[in-house]
């Protein structure tokens, strides 16, 4: 029952999203590949960008799944405004993320000065890498938590109490069980947000050679480099895809089975 | 006013509310005792659920107090949260955790409420649970697998388990099918009296009041307005909601010769053994539930006639012996429970019951006028 026309625009957008990715495939010098992937320039940002990106997703569950709970169970002014100021991050161009950072944690920023009289310094390290991409992750699961507790809505939790249920047990035991599904998206959602991180990354944590070189950045100076070949560049993106896959693909299953 | 707060001492729940939300203004007073189900009745909107909220602590009324054994569990300034309360809520809808199987519903109640079992005893007493409630080896079910009557199977076994001091009902049988709700209604009644477990049950159905409670209160706009026991209520409705309630016709009115005169002037004879009390000077016949006798004139008086009663005719009836005869307008033709139920036109409404085949014999329509008498001797009467 599809209108016949829309099956033109359609097929151009699933184009789009295929060709490219057919494209980068018909480049990559299969022989020469299995040298580039096991080479330390490879497998260095891979190491970085996995351990960063799983510190970053933990941090997102630790601190977005009650920023979340705030949210959801604000009155609905208060919900709105919090709502607004999670979702600024989201449609920042991640460089002013990075630019926002430094402003704040760098030298001669707010916190940054403090920070480094107490003889820490974040910026160009790997917990300015871990930042960034919390920075830029947390909003997609704020957003999906809250947006499957809202539709859990209150009542299970209403119901656990009136049986005796104190907060922490009905929180633990009815309310995350609920919002499994939800939580399972954000969760996912994050951990690809923070493993393809880039421009906030390249500006609060710069390009260090395995302190601050994730992934994206390793891929980018690739490309960029010696003007010798893009080959590197090439190699290290289609493992960035096969990561994404494996990711969705695991994910997929386990919320296949979580539903049978 | 006939419901007041008695300061009872035996009592097993007190509670006296008061709440104020936009133009809604709640007002109760009312006690349980040990082992009672009080039955609160009241139509849609009349702030029964409200109640509940108030007294489960999953809502804060201004002001009011409710104590439950002795011990305040709402006060100013006080609020025991609804976990610390001992007091259980069934609700319309069974509400089963869906991520956990019908065992585990029933023993998650097992493991934080009262009993405190451990996780292996409460899996245990939970099958026990199910079995009382007939759903014997459903335990492994997930919710969304049971059907709606097995949900509230299941919810009650829930809510039982928790051991609550006093269970809360709200129309626990309204989202069932009609075939389903009488099952659940009587086992509800079994599993009240087997445990002992006070109740208070919300509900709009006559018959939940009937065969569950033992005491009936009427809740109309925030506020009691009759009380006693159930037989007694229904017998002498004070309002047109409990008459609808008990399946009569109510006219509140002025007495006027032995007469009631309703708002819109109609007059309805009432037989001669109640005549003589509508006269001012005659003390009235006190209302059941009432402490206090009814307040001097003009004091309303209330007629009461069956719909069976109300006998209906498409032209004038000339030769009529019914002193009561009046022209009116079809409002609704509904089915009802001894036949089919005509609304209509006038203020109050009277509502005729006849067959089918009558409806069809006289061509009713909803909108045709139609003549309607009633015979005086069937015409009950009762200062309010």
């Amino acid at each position: 029952m599809i209108p016949r026309l829309l099956y033109l625009p359609a097929s151009i957008g699933l184009a789009l999203l295929v060709l490219p990715l057919a494209g980068l495939l018909l480049k990559v010098d299969w022989p020469a590949l299995p040298a580039l992937l096991l080479s330390p320039e490879a497998l260095q940002p891979l190491g970085l960008s996995l351990v960063t990106a799983s510190v970053s997703t933990l941090l997102c569950l630790l601190l977005g799944v009650p920023l979340a709970v705030v949210i959801a169970r604000s009155q609905p002014r208060a919900a709105g405004l919090l709502r607004a100021l999670v979702t600024v991050p989201l449609v920042l161009p991640p460089l002013v993320g990075g630019i926002a950072l430094l402003s704040l944690l760098g030298r001669g920023g707010v916190l940054g000065n403090t920070l480094e009289l107490a003889g820490l310094r974040i910026p160009f390290t790997t917990a300015a890498v871990v930042i960034a991409q919390t920075f830029v992750a947390l909003p997609f699961l704020v957003i999906a938590v809250e947006g499957a507790l809202r539709t859990a809505g209150i009542r299970y939790e209403r119901v656990a109490a009136t049986l005796g249920a104190g907060r922490g047990t009905v929180f633990a035991l009815i309310t995350l069980p609920l919002v499994g599904p939800g939580l399972l998206a954000g969760t996912v959602l994050s951990f690809a947000r923070a493993l393809g991180e880039f421009g906030a990354t390249a500006l609060f944590a710069g390009n260090h050679v395995g302190v601050t070189r994730t992934m994206p950045l390793a891929i980018y100076t690739a490309f960029n480099g010696s003007g010798v070949t893009t080959d590197q560049a090439v190699a290290l993106s289609l493992l960035l895809i096969a990561v994404a896959v494996i990711i969705l693909v695991l994910v997929g299953t386990r919320r296949a089975s979580v539903l049978s | 006013m006939t419901a007041t707060l008695r300061q009872d001492v035996t009592a097993l729940l007190a509670a006296n509310l008061q709440l104020t939300r936009g133009g809604f203004t709640l007002d109760v007073q009312l006690t349980l005792a040990p082992g009672e189900v009080l039955a609160l009745l009241g139509p849609n909107g009349s702030g029964k659920s409200t109640v509940l909220d108030l007294l489960a602590g999953l809502a804060t009324p201004d002001t009011g107090t409710v104590t439950l054994g002795g011990a305040t569990l709402t006060a100013p300034g006080r609020l025991v949260a609804p976990e610390n309360r001992a007091i259980g809520l069934l609700g319309q809808e069974p509400l089963l955790f869906p991520h956990l199987s019908a065992r585990a519903n029933v023993a998650f109640a097992l493991r934080v409420g009262e009993a405190q079992l451990n996780a292996a005893s409460a899996r245990v007493q939970a099958d026990r649970w199910l079995d009382r409630v007939g759903l014997a080896g459903l335990g492994s079910n997930l919710p969304g697998a049971l059907s709606g009557g097995q949900q509230q199977r299941v919810a009650l076994a829930r809510a039982l388990a928790a051991g609550p001091r006093v269970l809360l009902l709200d129309e626990p049988m309204a989202a069932l099918d009609a075939e389903t709700a009488p099952f659940i209604r009587q086992l509800i009644r079994e599993q009240l009296a087997e445990t002992g477990t006070s109740a208070i049950i919300v509900t709009h159905d006559i018959v939940d009041a009937v065969v569950l409670a033992d005491r009936v209160a009427v809740l109309h706009h925030g506020a009691l307005i009759d009380e006693g026991t159930t037989a007694a209520v229904l017998a002498a409705p004070q309002n047109p909601f409990v008459a609808a309630l008990a399946g009569v016709n109510l006219v509140v009115g002025t007495a006027q010769d032995g007469a009631v005169v309703a708002p819109d002037g109609r007059t309805f004879w009432v037989r001669p053994a109640d005549a003589a009390a509508l006269s001012p000077a005659t003390p009235a016949r006190e209302a059941p539930g009432s402490g206090t006798p009814a307040p001097a004139a003009p004091a309303p008086v209330a007629a009461v006639f069956r719909p069976a009663s109300v006998v209906v005719h498409t032209e004038r009836p000339h030769h009529a012996s019914p002193r009561n005869v009046w022209s009116a307008r079809v409002r609704s033709i509904e089915p009802g429970t001894g036949g089919v139920r005509l609304r209509t036109s006038g203020d109050p409404e009277v509502i005729a019951e006849l067959t089918p085949a009558a409806v069809a014999d006289l061509g009713l329509q909803v909108g045709s006028t139609v003549w309607l008498s009633v015979k005086a001797t069937d015409v009950s009467a009762y200062r309010r």
